[in-house]
């Protein structure tokens, strides 16, 4: 039998555990894309070379406007852009430890290592979400798909260079030992009732455990390619705080603080909108 | 190294050049170019070329369409009647134009 079909105008008829999944899902998309846009914007006039600052700038534009489209429907909700983000509790946020782990400094390899990861696991989650019961987030599936082919490509080819030569190498794999263990965040459920009902009323139709095998199915064979050592990865340890449930690094909060700076400085209730639909 | 980056906006048009990006390969300013010069403008394709492979000849190394009258290149000089053409009279008015042009120099 199909999955039923909700749209906007059935979230009031959800119960409310169904619809509790739902947001959680898609905090879980929202959150990501945001706390990453604001690891890679500390690149900013840093990068390498002018090039790579603007393509490195315009993937955080990308992931900025793809919590956008998620932030927006979670809105539908009933809270408003300064609850969900601005003056939003910081130990709410249900992104992944991944993201929001400073860049070691200086360190280019780092930030490229943390995108691969990042864009495989998320390629893989929006084809989870591409038959999603929920017309609303199916819908915008596609467009931020075609954004994060560009996302991959850079990533890869990045990856490619710095692993040509032994020194690069070295630290693209001192890199890998270090953001491995929180990549696995990614797959980590909310709690097990919440994910459970995910799958149950068909908002995604993967379960994590699935997407955490189709990640290593891309990501370990493309990695050996490099020359670099995968971690094992039922023998990594698993990071004290995965994210998912609330629990974060002591980084989060000093990240949340400067990315709130402004908002708070000026005073504000409320935040501009360009445009009425991100759509 | 320098790429030049030709920008062509829609399909069947020319490719324009629009600037340059610094990469060290093709792939490379192939990825860096489609930001640079394709993200604000409307954009069908994009070529990316080695400076080193770009070729130039300037006024000063010659005098572009040679320095006597030749007038008989016109279109004008057939006898078509422009009213019905409009590409003739454009044509003609960009040829008088030029001519005009390379008098002043």
């Amino acid at each position: 039998m199909a999955a039923p079909t909700y749209q906007r105008a059935d979230l009031g008829e959800l119960d409310g555990a169904a619809a509790e999944a739902l947001r959680t899902l898609l905090f879980r998309l929202a959150d990501d894309e945001l706390v990453l846009g604001e690891r890679y914007i500390e690149w900013q006039v840093h990068a390498p070379t002018l090039e790579s600052d603007l393509a490195i700038s315009n993937i955080a534009q990308d992931e900025f406007g793809h919590a956008r489209l998620w932030y927006d429907l979670l809105e539908d909700f009933g809270d408003d852009e300064p609850a969900l983000i601005w003056e939003r509790d910081p130990g709410s946020f249900r992104h992944a430890t991944l993201v929001e782990l400073p860049t070691r400094q200086g360190d280019w390899g780092d930030t490229i290592v943390r995108g691969y990861l990042y864009d495989v696991a998320e390629q893989l989650r929006l084809e989870a979400v591409a038959e999603s019961s929920y017309a609303p987030l199916r819908e915008r599936v596609g467009k931020v798909q075609s954004e994060e082919r560009y996302h991959r490509e850079h990533a890869q080819n990045w990856l490619e260079r710095l692993t040509d030569d032994e020194p690069g190498r070295a630290r693209v794999q001192a890199a890998l030992d270090r953001l491995f263990p929180y990549a696995l965040t990614l797959f980590a459920p909310v709690d097990e009732a919440t994910e459970a009902a995910i799958e149950e009323h068909g908002f995604r139709t993967a379960s994590l455990a699935d997407l955490r095998e189709q990640f290593l199915d891309v990501v370990v064979p493309y990695l050996e390619s490099l020359g670099l050592d995968v971690p094992e990865p039922d023998e990594v340890e698993r990071p004290e705080a995965v994210g998912r449930d609330g629990q974060h690094t002591e980084h989060w909060d000093a990240l949340f603080e400067d990315m709130t700076h402004t908002y708070r400085e000026l005073g504000r209730t409320s935040t501009t909108k360009l445009m009425e639909d991100p759509e | 190294m320098i790429w030049e980056v030709f920008r062509q906006e829609e399909a069947g048009g020319y490719h324009t050049h629009c600037g340059n990006v610094h990469a060290p390969d093709a792939e490379m300013a192939k990825l860096f170019a489609q930001i640079q010069h394709g993200r604000r403008k409307p954009t069908h394709s994009i070529w990316v070329v080695p400076q080193a492979s770009v070729h130039e000849v300037d006024d000063e190394d010659t005098a572009f369409g040679g320095t006597t009258d030749k007038a008989y290149r016109w279109a004008m000089t057939y006898d078509t009647d422009a009213s019905f053409a409009q590409e003739i009279a454009d044509s003609e008015e960009e040829q008088a134009a030029a001519e005009r042009q390379r008098g002043r120099r």
